[in-house]
């Protein structure tokens, strides 16, 4: 299929979806109380702007995302280059590793709530759990899948572990690592949602939430909308990251 | 010998039960072009591995200029079989890349560097990946990055054996070319017994099961060489006395493999 057919197929389907969502609301859900349509979602989100609450409930999420994920980004890396360079620290740490990764941890945000508050902390705790072992596991890989003929290269010239280590095997895993902190802003945006809606006293969760309460459709979807935004150009970034950051790989 | 640049004496090497060089015993002279031929699993390249000291010998020694090999080093360079470069730099990032982990950068060193580029025919590439050069090119960033630390020593392991039947005669006279700048002392590991002859001076012979040294065969062939020497009386000669060298283990292990 060529570019432009594509991109033309992809645009009646999402304008083609809006107007199902549209009809729908119109026709078959129209009691306002269980749907809202489009129109007034967007305008409803456009009144949430300008009233200054989406502005502050989008600054205390990305507070807390920003927190979470940096944090979960050292700790994630340090685990994974710890397990790739010791064998007893990644046998001993890998059975956590997993179960933890494979756990659904939001599960686990009345638990935060209860230790930390309705604060942001709650939520960056949250981050932290739901990314680093995402995290962890990509570094680890990307250390191990160092191609075996270019560390030979590396002894070839007298290079020392330490040199291995940053200078091959590093930026061999940088795609690796790339990728896990992808799948981690996805990860870490359900997070903080899910930690929000258990008790906050604002962000994007806390807004849905507050909607849900009161049965405004047209604010809980205003939040729903805003967040997929989010998400979609959250993955754009850093997949514009990776191309321009890790070029080699992929193409 | 005390004259020698390179000297193996009693090398042996044991895999398991496998015994894949007996009693190894080689001395090369300064700048000379040596080339080691054999069937496969004759350990043409275990003993290349050992004297790069990639790997170490179960018995025996390596020396250098008098001094015993026993660990990678800067005095040697080695060209692998296959090009690998560092995909995320570019071709002067990589052919710096010895001097970096020797720790040896420099103004000077960048200079040498270039001028490597430009012998080896890379000048205008400096800023290309790997990714965007042939595997003829690449080979050619690999050899530079090995003639970049200066090597007393340049071992290369099969280094054209990936590149199409063209390419592989265009790189061949080029090495000549660029081998003839400096000359220094090489070590050369091929199955091509037309490009062992027409490369070196010595062309060492290799025996399989157990791996040990057949014959030694001086090349007489006048430098500088041009690839019409291939189509000579005296090169035919050369080649089929090393065919009947190796020929019965060639069909052995074409027969078993």
């Amino acid at each position: 299929m060529s570019v432009s057919r594509r991109r033309a197929v992809k645009v009646l389907s999402i304008v083609a979806g809006i107007l199902l969502w549209e009809a729908i609301s119109r026709y078959v859900v129209t009691d306002n109380l269980f749907l809202a349509s489009p129109l007034q979602v967007a305008s409803e989100i456009v009144q949430l702007f300008l009233s200054g609450r989406m502005l502050h409930d989008l600054a205390v999420s990305s507070i807390e995302f920003v927190i979470g994920f940096g944090i979960a980004i050292v700790l994630g890396i340090a685990l994974g280059v710890l397990m790739a360079s010791n064998e007893t620290a990644k046998v001993a740490c890998e059975p956590w590793v997993q179960a933890f990764n494979a756990t659904p941890t939001v599960a686990l945000a009345p638990l935060f709530i209860l230790w930390a508050g309705v604060g942001i902390w709650s939520k960056v705790m949250m981050v932290v759990i739901v990314v680093v072992f995402t995290i962890s596991i990509n570094t680890e890989a990307g250390m191990r899948v160092t191609s075996p003929r270019l560390i030979e290269t590396f002894r070839s010239f007298g290079a020392t572990r330490r040199q291995i280590f940053l200078k091959l095997s590093l930026p061999s895993a940088l795609p690796f690592i790339l990728a896990g902190l992808k799948l981690g802003t996805a990860r870490a945006l359900i997070g903080v949602v899910v930690a929000e809606l258990f008790g906050a006293r604002a962000g994007l969760g806390n807004l849905i939430s507050e909607a849900a309460a009161d049965f405004n459709m047209a604010d809980l979807f205003a939040g729903v909308v805003v967040l997929a935004a989010i998400g979609i150009w959250l993955t754009a970034t850093f997949s514009w990251l990776e191309r321009r950051v890790v070029p080699w790989h992929g193409d | 010998m005390p004259d020698a640049k390179l000297s193996a004496s009693g090398i042996c090497k044991r895999f398991g039960t496998l015994l894949a060089l007996d009693r190894i015993d080689l001395s090369v002279p300064e700048g000379q072009f040596t080339a080691f031929v054999g069937p496969s699993g004759c350990g043409k390249t275990t003993l290349l591995r050992i004297i790069a000291g990639l790997e170490p010998a179960t018995k025996g020694e390596v020396r250098i200029d008098g001094q015993v090999v026993d660990r990678p080093s800067s005095d040697r360079g080695f060209v692998f079989q296959t090009d690998n470069l560092l995909p995320w730099r570019n071709v002067l990032a990589n052919a710096r890349l010895g001097r970096e982990l020797n720790g040896t950068m420099s103004s000077a060193e960048l200079a040498q560097t270039r001028e490597l580029l430009r012998l080896v025919g890379l000048e205008g590439f400096e800023s290309h990946y790997p990714s965007q050069l042939s595997g003829g090119m690449r080979q050619r960033v690999n050899l530079a990055r090995a003639l970049a630390i200066d090597p007393k020593l340049l071992l290369m392991d099969e280094p054209f054996s990936a590149l199409d039947a063209q390419t592989r005669e265009i790189m061949q006279t080029e090495l000549l070319r660029i081998w003839e700048q400096g000359r220094k002392t090489v070590l050369f590991v091929t199955h091509q017994i037309d490009e062992a002859i027409f490369l070196s001076d010595v062309v060492v012979v290799f025996a399989r099961n157990p791996g040990r040294l057949k014959e030694i065969i001086e090349i007489d062939l006048p430098r500088p060489r041009v690839l019409s020497v291939k189509r000579t009386p005296r090169f035919a000669r050369h080649v089929d006395h090393i065919w009947s060298l190796i020929e019965h283990d060639v069909r052995e292990t074409a027969l078993t493999t």
